[in-house]
């Protein structure tokens, strides 16, 4: 295999892996609660396109980011707030989410830009690093502090046991102090925020738009991905490189057999289903996750 | 009124009255993501309401597959299974009728594509019980992958000579008379099996209390299987019948089939997760797609406002909980 095609795929897999590991995390957060927020997929969408009309109304990349991540927090604190206080099935609320957000986000298009498919080109850059002539973004190299940071807070500090009560015993986490509900609306909401720094990044560096349904399963990957961890944000960033190699991989045939162009596509989430289907081992999910607290 | 009714006539009318809950707030969620983007929301509310059902042959011929993706949706949640995967069932269901279209003619078609479905729906229900795979995962995941394999080989095989984008037409069409006798009798055959059958008994107890499924003969891995290859029938049905009654062929955008699978979600949910309420509920969601391309001829503005509303209608039906305290804050 050629040096040039190995370099490449092994450093923009850094570039790819960013927005499924920065939502993994927010989602292993958020599930530890007792959460389950299968509207990500959603959040990247939304906050993606919040990014973008940002991006070309003032030109600021810090702007742009704020408004994405502010965008995915929102949400992430409406799903939390539906599911703890209405006691909501959350796989049916966080498929609505994404109904939701694909369809607002395409009506926005045409309001905002008159446009069917897809926004302006963007014109803002993250900062990156350059490596054997190849970008590798801050942010992808941030992604992977935050993962490292979540996995040291969720294990180690007090606030991270507090958490894993939450969606392990509610009950007994509730007799240590803690507030179950509002502990679950903040990992919610935290878990948003992360969701919508990907969508940022999503479509800042590696669209360069705002595209029609821009998350294109990454959502469901980084779900995926969670699983795939065992809920174990250290794991994720391996799980998050395997799957951004995939999808350098499907880039790379698409570029380079044009025929198979459509098969080639196919290469992220059948390598995802593979990669789920066959590792070997079966993490146990948080006991309380998805069920309501009730209290008598 | 409430009084005589009782208790159990409440009981029975209420997942009706959360259904009609659900489609107040989709209309406020319409009213106000329309507003804020700048289109008239009465105006556009009112033709997404109601145009759809200017034309009651269109809209009934737009409802049945639809209802058979409902009917696929639900059959698996029944038994406490998300069958997100009605989408490439239907993907696959669609691009068997067209080829077997191509082979032989009506019926046959109609007739083998539940299996290509089946096949598709047997495979999530494979991956869950053996290898421990989520279904919604594998659901997204399978929708992705027949999106483009389909694609690939409606552009490689079943291309139309002249309109290259576009697969072949298969050789005739279902009126929506046709169509309605087929949705009206695999409604029935659904219900039969939910209610009649130790079948039907199975996935409504796994569905209820899946600890309570070990001692009544049957095991889970059974019923998962069952059930989710009987979803994915339906949804391969869902996708032939598109094709028969709708579109005539399959293009390599799929835009044909594209959402189907979602929207039966929403039909399920609103027709309460019930065979008997997926007919009634397409209807309703059909009229809102109608009336959602209505909207762009008339107004200009996108149709996916049709999207919100039966997003936000969804929203709402996953909380029931919200509307039993709102009225307990109301009737005190």
């Amino acid at each position: 295999m050629e040096l040039s095609f190995s370099i490449f795929i092994a450093i923009s897999s850094l570039t790819f892996m960013t927005p499924i590991l920065l939502a993994s995390v927010g989602e292993i957060i958020t599930e530890k609660s007792g959460v389950v927020n299968i509207g990500i997929e959603g959040i990247l969408i939304a906050s993606a396109l919040a990014a973008a009309l940002t991006a070309i109304v003032t030109g600021s990349l810090t702007l742009s980011l704020a408004t994405a991540v502010l965008t995915g927090a929102l949400i992430g604190f409406t799903h939390g707030a539906i599911a703890v206080y209405f006691r909501s099935d959350q796989i049916i609320a966080g498929l609505a989410v994404n109904i939701i957000a694909y369809g607002a986000t395409v009506v926005s298009l045409a309001s905002i830009w008159g446009a069917h498919g897809a926004s302006p080109r963007l014109e803002v850059y993250t900062p990156a690093l350059n490596v054997l002539g190849y970008k590798v973004p801050f942010i992808s190299l941030a992604s992977i502090l935050i993962a490292l940071i979540a996995w040291y807070a969720l294990k180690k500090l007090r606030v991270g046991l507090a958490l894993r009560a939450c969606g392990e015993d509610p009950r007994a986490a509730e007799a240590l102090g803690v507030n179950v509900n509002m502990a679950r609306i903040l990992a919610t909401t935290i878990g948003g925020a992360l969701a919508g720094l990907a969508g940022a990044f999503l479509a800042i560096e590696i669209v360069g738009q705002f595209t029609r349904g821009i998350a294109a399963g990454r959502g469901f990957i980084a779900l995926a991905n969670v699983a795939f961890s065992g809920w174990n944000p250290l794991l994720a960033i391996v799980g998050a490189y395997a799957f951004g190699f995939l999808e350098a991989l499907s880039v790379y045939v698409q570029q380079h057999a044009l025929e198979y162009a459509y098969i080639a596509k196919t290469i992220p989430y059948l390598g995802t289903l593979a990669i789920v289907a066959l590792a070997g081992w079966k993490a146990r999910m948080p006991r309380s996750l998805a069920k309501p607290y009730i209290k008598e | 009124m409430m009084l005589a009714m009782g208790e159990s006539g409440l009981r029975k009318v209420y997942p009706v009255l959360e259904s009609l809950a659900a489609l107040i707030a989709g209309i406020i969620g319409g009213f106000i993501v329309s507003a804020v983007l700048g289109y008239d929301p009465f105006a556009s509310i009112s033709l997404i309401l109601l145009s759809g059902f200017g034309n009651i042959e269109y809209l009934l011929s737009i409802s049945v597959p639809l209802t058979l993706s409902a009917l696929a949706f639900i059959v698996p949640l029944r038994a406490g299974l998300f069958n997100i995967g009605v989408e490439g069932q239907a993907y696959v269901g669609a691009l068997a009728a067209v080829y077997v279209s191509s082979l032989t003619g009506f019926p046959l078609p109609i007739i083998l594509a539940p299996l290509a479905g089946a096949l598709i729906g047997f495979l999530i229900g494979v991956l869950r019980v053996y290898r421990g795979v989520n279904e919604v995962v594998s659901s997204i995941m399978l929708n992705w992958t027949l999106f483009y394999t389909v694609s690939f080989t409606i552009s490689r095989y079943l291309r139309d000579p002249v309109i290259v984008h576009q697969s072949v037409r298969v050789d005739r069409m279902l009126s929506a008379l046709e169509a309605l006798l087929i949705a009206l009798a695999i409604t029935i055959a659904v219900h039969t099996i939910l209610y009649r059958t130790t079948l039907g008994y199975y996935i409504r107890v796994m569905g209820s209390s899946p600890e309570a499924l070990k001692y009544s003969g049957s095991s889970e891995s059974r019923v998962t299987l069952t059930a989710m290859s009987l979803g994915g029938v339906l949804g391969g049905l869902a996708g032939a019948l598109q094709v028969y009654t709708v579109s005539g062929f399959i293009d390599v955008t799929m835009s044909a089939v594209f959402g189907i699978g979602f929207m039966g979600i929403a039909a399920g949910l609103i027709g309460r997760a019930t065979a008997v309420g997926a007919l009634p509920a397409s209807i309703l969601i059909s009229a809102l797609i109608i009336g959602g391309h209505k909207l762009e001829l008339v107004l200009g503005a996108p149709p996916e406002l049709a999207d919100v509303m039966i997003g936000v209608m969804m929203l709402a039906l996953s909380a029931p909980y919200a509307l039993r305290l709102l009225s307990s804050k109301v009737l005190g």
